[in-house]
């Protein structure tokens, strides 16, 4: 499989690009205000409020049963909110749930499409679904095909593919109808690496052709390739903004990369100084063979860590400043 | 309503059934069948229960008699036996089913009239056998002494027929022969056609489970054009068993039809259309396709065997159930075929029953339609 970014003249950006049309333009492609979703006394999705701009990636983040599939079906009309406003495209959803259908793609959890069926009746069934016949729905599934790199495989079984294959085929019965926004529920869930990166070389492409992409995950090397991304944990959004706005906002201090011999044995030494208040750190976390070290003192810090680890007879091979990762942030974020 | 719409969703799911290999059985062929099963196991004719004698009179007499009760294929003769204790042992082996004991006064009896000493010993666990044994036993017993008090009235010059004072004629009309199975199949079809039904109910917990139903829900296609969508794939094959089964009854087991085959094809599309109704509001209700498969027993199946007249009576039903029973299209539907079948009957006759297979239907659509959405 080829995860180089790919270029393709068929699916060029001005023959396909639905956010030139000229009604209501200035409309932001999604517009939330404090949605909130209760089931029984549990309450999945609290007073929520975020806005999507048409063009960009925005990435909805948090750990499973954080409240991110109850939210996508709220906004698809799917599932009823308790209180608040939802707007998809200027279209207010509370009031008429099934009137953005034709002008949004919705790719759910597990990619839902049939495995008894071959590729090409998927296709054809999801796009007559979206009201498509004769020339144009043979125009659109060739151009699905072209863009999931499944020429060739029209007629083998869907269940027989690998899951980076439906995964993809999941995506281009979701576009077919060229919908302006699509929502994808964990889509490289349970999907090798590899397929991942090319996934998301996919959708970089559908953003050059105009379309507005939500997407939810887990994975928080994902968050980084986001325009902008919420992240939400038991029902609240707990950060929002771009990836360097939210590490500048949630960061406070500095992160340390310390590489030693007997990590766990260092660990140990270095979480009894905290709780003795020796050090002045607010985060101790174990990343492989390396140690992570939130501070606002690095300097200081790093210099009572170093005396730390020879009193207690531990080779310290390296201590530097590291850039943080989203990974760092949302930790210190959720520990906060 | 875009009939587009609904047409994508018939296509996908007739192309759910001609991939599934099991589905088609199910659909076509199970209910095929299921009658052939049906019609031979619940045949209410008994016959050729075995029966042993212990005869202690040993006269010409007691053994015409014993002729005269086997004769016939209603009681076959086991043998003779020589004690109570070997009656005991063929009932405990299952090697009889009843065993007549003859006193040893039986020929002097019937020559004094002074009634026949008789005992009848029967296996009390299989009573249908046992009682039906009873009843022949007693029939031909009590002919066996008319015959001979009409030989004894002869002789002194009475005329015998003083001894059968009510003579009443029997015709069972529609029915000649009044063979069960005549009755029975035409109300057996409404039953297996709910074969159908049970297959579009898994087919939506299904995509219910797969996850494929948010993803159909999130489309443009409306609640109502899916489960009509859904239904008509499964309405075109009960249409084929609604053809078959007749067929097979007829040259099979030698039924006759003597109404319209046409009406009964109508009336019985008519009746697809609410069993299937009833099958949808199942799928839609139920998470998963194991609570389907259990709950279709309990409103589609075990209804059909007890509520809808086919096996008891309606009239012996409790009022509320029968209300109840009007709520199921097996009930109308049983008396429609058996309208159709036996009687001949036409739609001026019929026409209220089809009326409540089309409120049913139309009302159990309404219900899953409404529920549909917040059942996802």
């Amino acid at each position: 499989m080829d995860d180089r970014p790919q270029t393709n003249p068929t699916t060029s950006t001005n023959s396909t690009n639905p956010t030139n049309a000229t009604n209501e333009p200035m409309n932001p492609a999604l517009q939330v205000t404090s949605l909130t979703k209760r089931f029984g006394d549990f309450t999945a999705v609290d007073h929520i409020s975020f806005e999507v701009q048409r063009g960009e990636i925005f990435g909805f983040l948090g750990p499973n049963g954080a409240g991110k599939t109850t939210t996508i079906r709220m906004i698809l009309g799917l599932l009823a909110p308790d209180e608040g406003e939802i707007e998809v495209l200027g279209q207010d959803v509370r009031k008429d749930p099934a009137g953005i259908r034709p002008r949004v793609g919705y790719m759910s959890q597990r990619f839902s499409l049939y495995n008894d069926l071959t590729v090409l009746q998927n296709l054809r069934f999801y796009g007559r679904a979206y009201g498509l016949s004769n020339r144009r729905l043979e125009e659109r599934i060739a151009a699905a095909l072209e863009l999931a790199d499944l020429k060739g495989r029209e007629h083998i079984k869907t269940g027989e593919l690998s899951g980076g294959w439906r995964q993809r085929l999941a995506l281009g019965a979701a576009i077919l109808h060229q919908p302006e926004v699509i929502f994808l529920d964990e889509p490289t869930a349970g999907v090798d690496p590899v397929s991942r990166r090319a996934f998301w070389d996919l959708l970089y492409r559908l953003i050059q052709q105009g379309v507005t992409i939500f997407v939810t995950t887990h994975y928080m090397d994902e968050a980084e390739h986001c325009h902008r991304l919420a992240f939400i944990q038991r029902g609240r959004i707990i950060a929002l903004g771009s990836p360097s706005e939210i590490k500048a906002q949630k960061m406070s201090g500095q992160i340390l990369e310390i590489a030693c011999q007997n990590p766990s044995q260092a660990m140990q030494v270095l979480l009894n100084a905290q709780k003795q208040q020796l050090l002045p750190v607010t985060d101790i976390e174990l990343y492989g063979a390396m140690i992570h070290i939130v501070t606002p003192q690095p300097k200081a810090a790093g210099e009572r860590i170093a005396a730390l680890l020879s009193e207690n007879h531990i080779a310290l091979e390296s201590i530097q400043t590291i850039e943080p990762t989203l990974e760092d942030v949302f930790i210190a974020a959720m520990s906060a | 309503m875009k009939s587009a719409h609904i047409l994508a969703v018939t296509r996908k799911e007739i192309r759910h059934i001609l991939r599934d290999r099991g589905t088609l059985i199910t659909v076509i062929f199970t209910p095929v069948l299921l009658l052939m099963f049906m019609a031979y196991a619940l045949t209410v004719d008994i016959q050729h229960v075995s029966l042993a004698v212990l005869d202690y009179d040993q006269s010409p007499t007691s053994r015409a008699f014993v002729q005269q009760i086997t004769a016939g294929s209603d009681l076959d003769l086991y043998g003779f036996v020589a004690s109570y204790e070997e009656v005991e042992r063929l009932l405990v082996r299952g090697e009889i089913k009843a065993a007549l004991v003859i006193g040893p006064t039986f020929a002097n009896d019937l020559q004094t009239l002074r009634g026949l000493p008789l005992q009848v010993i029967i296996d009390g666990t299989e009573p249908d056998s046992g009682g039906f044994a009873v009843d022949h036993i007693a029939r031909r017993a009590e002919t066996f002494v008319t015959q001979a008090l009409a030989n004894q009235l002869r002789q002194l010059g009475i005329d015998e027929r003083a001894l059968t004072p009510i003579d009443i004629r029997i015709r069972a009309w529609f029915n000649p022969g009044l063979k069960p199975r005549n009755d029975l199949i035409p109300g057996l079809i409404s039953m297996i056609l709910g074969m159908p039904a049970l297959s579009v109910a898994l087919a939506l917990a299904h995509e219910r489970e797969h996850g494929t139903l948010e993803q159909l829900m999130a489309t443009p296609i409306g609640r109502g054009e899916l489960l009509i969508g859904k239904m008509l794939p499964y309405l075109l094959v009960g249409l084929v068993d609604v053809v078959l089964i007749p067929l097979l009854a007829i040259a099979w087991f030698d039924i006759r039809l003597n109404g319209s085959f046409l009406l009964y094809f109508m009336l019985s599309a008519v009746f697809l259309f609410a069993i299937l109704s009833l099958g949808i509001l199942l799928g839609v209700f139920m998470p998963s396709q194991a609570s389907a498969l259990a709950l279709s027993f309990l409103v589609i199946f075990f209804p059909g065997f007890f509520l809808t007249g086919i096996f008891f009576p309606l009239v012996s039903l409790p009022e509320l159930v029968r209300l109840e029973a009007m709520f199921l299209p097996g009930t109308p539907y049983a008396i429609i075929t058996r309208g159709i079948f036996l009687p001949a009957l036409g739609i001026a006759e019929l026409w209220p029953y089809v009326v409540m297979l089309l409120f049913q239907g139309v009302m159990f659509t309404g219900i899953a339609a409404l529920f549909f959405r917040k059942k996802l």
